[in-house]
Parts: C-alpha cells; structure tokens; sequence
C-alpha cells in the first residue's frame, strides 16, 4: 500500500463547482492509479459492496458547466506536481509502476491496430499520428516518438510545471529534437486544443492513459476526445475498473483501516467499468467498432501481467475504432 | 548495404557520417572537426568473442538493424580478419562452445562463416581425481539421453574451436551484414559525459575519446573489453573477486592419433591434480589442446622447458602420481627420461587416459593468470557490460566465452524488446531484463566453478576422502549426472 501514500487528495484538486474536468492530473493520477493497482488481486468481489450496484452516471451534459475551457491546474496541484516531478523519471520512484505498465500499451495498441480490416496494408500501422491525451512526464509519447512506425506525437496535458518535465527529459534523447518533428508537447486541455477540420486531419490513435478515473463527466470528455480521432483511427485508454476489490484496495484498506492517505484520496465512484465503456460507445451506434480489451494485474516483484477477465476487477486497457 | 570504407584510421559508412555530420551541424553553429562527436545508438568497445556477436545480432536482426552502432578496439582487425593457419596448425587460444552458443551463433548467420574443419565436437567427458582416482564419465549414453531438442546434434557435448576462428568468422559475417562504424587500431583513451546544447541534453550520455581523436557519443555503451574492462572503470562498477595464484598454461599438443575411439567419437579429459586441474581437448585429426591450471612457479617451470621436456611432463601429468609430478617441477631438465623411467613402474590403464602426446608445436606454451571476479552490476545509466567484462571465471569449465554469448543473446532480446516498445535502449529501466536474467545464472556458475577449484585444490585433509565420495557418487547418479552435463552444454539452468 505503501504507494498509495503518494496518491493526490483528490479533494484538494477538484474545483469546488464541478467543472468538466479534462485530464488536468493525469500525471499524478496515473502514478495514483498504477499504485493502488499494485495491491489489486484478482479476487473476484464475494459480495457486493452496496455502491458496486450503483452504476457510473454517464451524463454528458455536467449540471454545472463553468467556463470548461480554464478547468486548468490550482495552485495546489502545481505545487503538488512539482514535487512529484522530479521524481517523475526515476526508474525506482512513485512512477515506478507505470514505467513497468509502459510496454503493455504499446502491446495493446499493436493488438488493436492488427484487428484493423486494412491492417494488411502498411497505410494503417506505419507512419502513425499520434495524440496522447494527458501525457505527464511522457512516458508514453516519448516511447510512441522512438518507434519507427510513429510519424508524429502531439502531447497535452494541462500542467505547465509536468509539462516542463517532460519537455526537459526529452531534449536527452537526440531522437525527440523538436526539429525532428517527431514529438511536440501542447500545454493545453483537450476542449482548448483545436480539432483538425478535415476529418482525415485527426489522429491514427489517441491515447488516454490513466485519465478516465478522473474524471467528472465521463461522457462529455469522450465525445471531446473521440473527435480527435479519424476515421478508422483508434481511440486507446486504460483505466480502473469500479469495484469490490478496487473499492477495498484503494479506499477501505489505505483510507479507512490504515488511515495511510486522507480519505478522499481516492474518488472511487469515478472509477469507470469496462460494460459502462462499452455502453458508451454501443450508445454511438455505428460511429464505432467493437471494443478491445485487455485486462493488467500487478504483481509485486514481477510487474505487469495480462489476466484474462480482470478487465472486470483491476485495470485493463480499451480500444475502439473509429468506423465513420 | 553501405559499403565499409576506411577513413581515418577508422571503417566508417560513409553515408551514415556524412548524414550525422549532417545533423549535427543543423543543431549546432559551432563545429570543429576533432571536438564535434559523433552520436550512435550503441557503442561497443572490445572486439573480442563477445562485442563482435553483440553487433552481429543487433546487425542482423531486422528489429534492430536501423541502430547506429560502432566498434572500438585496440588490436587492428585486419589481422583477425584474415587469419589463415595450415590444417595441421592450431592456435592456442581454444574455447569449447556449447550447443546453445552454437545455435545462438546460427541464429546470426556468423557460424557458417567459422572455417568448420577446424571446429572439433566432442561426445565424452572423462573427469577424474588424481589423489583418489574416483572418476566421473560424462557421455550422452543411456541412461543420460539428451533432450530432444539435441536430438540434431546427436551426442555432441560441446564444439571445441580457436578463438580466433570464432572472431574471424563473426567479422566476415558483420563485413557482410555492413552498417558498422569500425574504429579499430584505437584505443579508448578516456571517457567522459556528453555536452549540453540549447537542444540537447548529452550530460548522460558517455562519451568515447579514442587514441585517433575521435570522439563517440553513445545512448548506450557496452563494456566488451575484457577483464580489465575500461568500460566497467568509467561506470564505477567494482569486481570483487580473488586471484586464484594460479596461471593456466595452453599448448597445442599432436597425439599418437585420432583419440581411442577414433575420429567420430571424440573425448575431453580431465584430471584434478592438488595443484589444478589440467585438461586435454580434441581438436580435429591427431591435435589437441590443453589447459593446465597450475601453480606460477610450476607455469614457469613448464614454460622453461625443451619441447621434448614438455611433452613428457604433459603425459605426466595425465598418468603419474601428483608426488612424481611434484618432482619433475623440481627439475631443470631431463623430464623425458625421469618419465619414461617413472611410468614403468605406474600401473594405469591407458585406454582410460589420453593418448600419448608426442609433439608440442612451436610457439603454442603460453600462460595467463587466472582468477574469479564478478561485476557487481551488469548494467548502469546507459551502460552495459558482457562477456569477461562482467565475471571471469576459473576456466575448469570451459564456460568463460559460453557465458559471454550466453549475455550476448540476453542483451540482444533486451535491446530488441526496448525497441518495439519505444523505450529508451540506453537507460536502466529498459537492460534490467538483461541484468535480472543473467546475474543469478552467472552467479551460480561462478560459485560452482570456484567450489570445485577450492575442493580439488586440496591434497590432503578432510576434503579428499569427501571428493572421492564426490565424484563416485555423481557417476552413480544419473540425474545428478544429467544436471551436470546439461550445464556444460549450456543449457539453461533453471532456478525457480
Ligand atoms: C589464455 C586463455 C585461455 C582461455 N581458455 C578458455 C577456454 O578454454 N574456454 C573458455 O570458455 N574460455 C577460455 N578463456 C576465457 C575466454 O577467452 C574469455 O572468456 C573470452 O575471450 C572473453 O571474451 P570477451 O569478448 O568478453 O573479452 P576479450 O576476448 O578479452 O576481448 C576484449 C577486447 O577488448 C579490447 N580492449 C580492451 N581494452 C580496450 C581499450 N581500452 N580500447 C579498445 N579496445 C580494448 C581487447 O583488445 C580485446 O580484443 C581463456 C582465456 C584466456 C586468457
């Protein structure tokens, strides 16, 4: 649990009206993420805590939406950032769990390109445009800059101070030059960045990395964020599914019984689960392919593993294609 | 492919210079020659048996092929290159490859560019205590059936081979594959750490300074340069380790002919004598190789005498008593007769030993100090060593170039999967599968290797009675047995 004690308050970083929150903390809600998941065992709940059977409020249209293009980073936060920052990059610091995560997303979306209809041809897994939503310190957009099938990675995230991590990490790698095109970081929200007007403009895949979990209107971010993507791109995300074990790992054992973190460290009716995913997206009717999922439990000591059907209990990694 | 072309003193693609120079220009205003490095994605200094197969994988592996990588090393290939020896010539420096080295050199296209006449399979293994005379016999036989997947290789133990006719053959292959920046004749003369720029940010990224002046910046710098690996200096990895006071002495031997059971089963023996052991390998034809593991004075002694001398005190010490052999250290001279002499009155089977040697050739009685050290570490920010440069084992079993290509391999897997998955190749995070698969099999080799130098070494005290139980026991034991030999053919040692 140990992890855990580095989580955000996630009540010192919500603005008091509920704002439609864009991925403003993903940088450290991922480490959040990835650390509670780290405790996460394939138990299967026994019985259901009450709040399992209420079901994620999907709405689209937030009952208070205030001005949503300046939902960016307090004062607080950036403090709170600043000092997860400097650790963000170090193999053995908080981050640690979503370094080991990193490979799998690449795995994902390999997995995920490869069901394409066109996959065959090389149009659609070579010189890839991609969006990471929500980058942090860009552990993933760097990785997605160096592959030879990238073209180009276009990175945002609402935190100046982890933006300037990540921009600095980056000048360490020869390969990520801005010159070289291969990587550019927007310090912006996904409502504030432009949309490419031609639809074949938009992105061959965007990424949302451990961002789903916070926020506020599920619904109306994933319509912003669909929107980025081109026909026959793919949308990839990875969350924690809202359960039992989820419920018990990250908010009962670190909050209550342990008091390790304030309570409240954790929004767990945020959490979102794999069938309200597909909810979503079916509710599209045909602007969406059939989902991909794959479900990651933790193991202490050995990383990352895919577990068949703990998409349903821990975190797991979705893929929807963008059919029209 | 590019074609190699030398330029200063250096095998450099041209077009790969050209177009970093290209680069590094557009970065930076400032630019003079001999202060501006070069960048590569990996740097290897030392082409020896384990630098030359880590860029021959990564060369002609098509995940990895797109790397710009360069080689460092002091001695001037051209000589290896185009090393040629008569059939009958046999240089001393031989290794015994075991199968998985020789499937992994498949796997890079290099083993058929070995000269494959001068490679000798062996089948047996006969092991034996010179104090007690308990022996041990390793063969393939019943009772010890190899697993399927030998099934190719029948009963082949492992491939004895001249070292120099593994790194000739590697560079043909890497000649072949092209792509290499080779700065050979070049000593590495400092390194140090990258500079910054507005732009770029080199301030961990090792830099190379070679006796020719240049300067080779490396995402990752691979320490192949032997025991006293440079490399491992700069990355301030410390080997602990001892000396074992001891010296292996190499000789190509010519015997009385094809080995007891001919030219199509060949056997390597070995015998542990207070001092060491010493080993005769096959080599093909009537020629052996030996490795004599001994005290320095008696290396000396050995290295002193007249080539008939010589032979005798080799046939000695496969036959006479430790006592005896302890007596012809003492002499100057006169070795032949004190054996002939000496083994009339030894009562020993001779179908149980080598055959007789008759003939050293010239020039091949050299020596070299042997010792056990082991890195702490395999891996640092943007570092990685291989092969001697990560542990030097005492050469009883044969293993010191088979673990090399054992990391060889594992660094190659790693670097290829740190590529399809974006990473970095050079930082910890992405050669830590590296270091967490070989340092524990390393490890146990080490200890093993060492273990059975310190109970042999002994020729008195408790150990002796034990070791002669020792090895009795393991003949009798058949999975024992099979665990033992699977290791000398290199297959993988389970831990978990
Ligand atoms: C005499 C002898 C006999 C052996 N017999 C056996 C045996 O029977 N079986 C067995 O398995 N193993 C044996 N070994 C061990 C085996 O030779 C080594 O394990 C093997 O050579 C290690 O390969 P390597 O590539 O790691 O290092 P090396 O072969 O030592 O290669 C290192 C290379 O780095 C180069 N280099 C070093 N410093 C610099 C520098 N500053 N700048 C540029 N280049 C540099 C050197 O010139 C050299 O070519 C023996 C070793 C010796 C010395």
């Amino acid at each position: 649990m140990r992890p855990a004690l580095r989580c955000l308050p996630r009540r010192a970083i919500r603005p008091t009206p509920p704002a439609l929150q864009p991925p403003a903390f993903t940088a450290a809600a991922a480490a959040a993420a990835a650390a509670a998941a780290a405790t996460t065992t394939t138990t299967t709940p026994s019985q259901a805590h009450p709040a399992l059977s209420k079901s994620r409020s999907f709405t689209s249209t937030p009952t208070h939406l205030h001005n949503p293009a300046s939902a960016s980073v307090n004062e607080t936060e950036i403090s709170h950032f600043s000092a997860l920052a400097s650790s963000w990059w170090d193999p053995h610091g908080p981050s640690r769990p979503l370094h080991l995560m990193n490979p799998l997303r690449h795995d994902f979306i390999r997995r995920c390109l490869s069901t394409s209809p066109d996959s065959s041809s090389s149009s659609s897994t070579t010189n890839l445009r991609y969006l990471d939503v929500g980058c942090g310190g860009g552990i993933f957009a760097e990785s997605a800059a160096r592959l030879p099938s990238t073209r180009s990675v276009t990175a945002i995230d609402p935190s100046p101070t982890i933006l300037a991590v990540a921009r600095d990490h980056a000048r360490r790698d020869p390969t990520l030059a801005p010159r070289r095109g291969r990587l550019a970081y927007v310090n912006t929200t996904i409502e504030q960045l432009p949309l490419p007007e031609r639809p074949a403009d938009r992105y061959d895949v965007v990424t949302l990395f451990e961002v789903l979990e916070h926020v506020d209107y599920p619904a109306a971010f994933l319509d912003r964020v669909g929107a980025f993507v081109r026909p026959g791109g793919w949308l990839v995300l990875s969350t924690i599914a809202r359960t039992w074990t989820s419920w018990f790992t990250t908010k009962l054992v670190a909050e209550d019984v342990l008091g390790m973190v304030p309570r409240g460290t954790h929004d767990w009716d945020k959490y979102v689960n794999e069938d309200e995913l597909r909810g979503y997206f079916a509710s599209k009717g045909a602007e969406w392919g059939a989902p991909q999922v794959m479900g990651v439990v933790y193991v202490p000591g050995a990383g990352w593993k895919v577990v068949q059907g703990s998409e349903k209990v821990g975190n797991y990694f979705f893929g929807v294609q963008k059919l029209h | 492919m590019d074609a190699l072309v030398r330029s200063r003193g250096a095998y450099v693609c041209r077009s790969c210079t050209r177009s970093l120079r290209r680069q590094w220009l557009r970065g930076h205003s400032y630019s003079t020659a001999a202060t501006t490095p070069d960048i590569y994605d990996v740097v290897c200094v030392g082409g020896g048996p384990a630098g030359l197969s880590l860029l021959t994988a990564l060369r002609a592996n098509p995940v990895t092929s797109h790397l710009r990588v360069a080689l460092v090393e002091a001695q001037d290939l051209a000589k290896v290159r185009s090393w040629t020896l008569p059939p009958d010539r046999f240089s001393n420096r031989c290794s015994s490859l075991t199968p998985a080295s020789v499937r992994f050199l498949e796997s890079i296209g290099a083993w058929n560019h070995l000269a494959r006449d001068r490679v000798q399979p062996y089948h047996e293994m006969q092991v034996w205590d010179g104090v007690t005379g308990a022996r041990i016999e390793f063969d393939w036989g019943l009772g010890s059936a190899p697993p399927a997947r030998h099934a190719v290789e029948g009963t082949t133990i492992a491939y004895m081979n001249e070292n120099l006719n593994l790194t000739s053959g590697l560079l043909k292959r890497l000649d072949e594959l092209g792509g290499v920046a080779v700065f050979d004749g070049a000593k590495v003369e400092a390194i140090t750490y990258g500079p910054e720029t507005e732009e770029l940010d080199l301030r961990q990224w090792p830099l190379v300074h070679l006796s020719s002046g240049n300067q080779l910046c490396a995402r990752l710098l691979v320490g192949a340069d032997g025991a006293n690996s440079p490399v491992r200096s700069f990355a301030g990895i410390s080997a602990p380790g001892w000396d074992y006071d001891r010296h292996g002495v190499v000789a190509t031997l010519e015997m009385e002919g094809d080995g007891w059971r001919g030219d199509q089963i060949k056997i390597a023996y070995q015998r542990f004598l207070p001092t060491g052991p010493v080993a005769m390998l096959p080599m093909p034809g009537r020629f052996s190789t030996l490795v004599w593991s001994t005290t320095p004075a008696n290396a000396a002694v050995l290295k002193s005498l007249s080539r008939k001398d010589f032979v005798a005190m080799v046939n000695a010490a496969f036959r006479l008593s430790p006592v005896d052999l302890a007596y012809m250290h003492t002499q100057e001279a006169g070795q032949a007769d004190e054996y002939s002499w000496r083994i009339q009155h030894t009562p020993h089977d001779p179908r149980a030993v080598p055959q007789e040697v008759v003939a050293v050739q010239e020039g091949t009685v050299a020596s070299f100090p042997l010792r056990l050290r082991h890195a702490d570490t395999y891996i640092a920010e943007r570092v990685a060593l291989v092969g001697d440069a990560a542990h030097t084992v005492h050469p009883l079993a044969g293993q010191g170039l088979n673990q090399g290509q054992g990391d060889v391999q594992s660094l190659a897997k790693t670097i290829e999967y740190a590529v399809t998955h974006g990473q970095d190749i050079g930082v910890t995070m992405s050669l830590e599968p590296y270091l967490s698969e070989r340092y524990a099999a390393n490890h146990v080799l080490l200890g093993v290797c060492d273990k059975l130098h310190k109970l042999y070494s002994a020729s008195s005290g408790p150990l002796v009675p034990l070791r002669s139980v020792g090895l009795s026991a393991v003949n009798a034991l058949t999975p024992l047995k099979s665990f033992l030999m699977n290791r000398a053919a290199g297959n993988p040692l389970k831990l978990f």
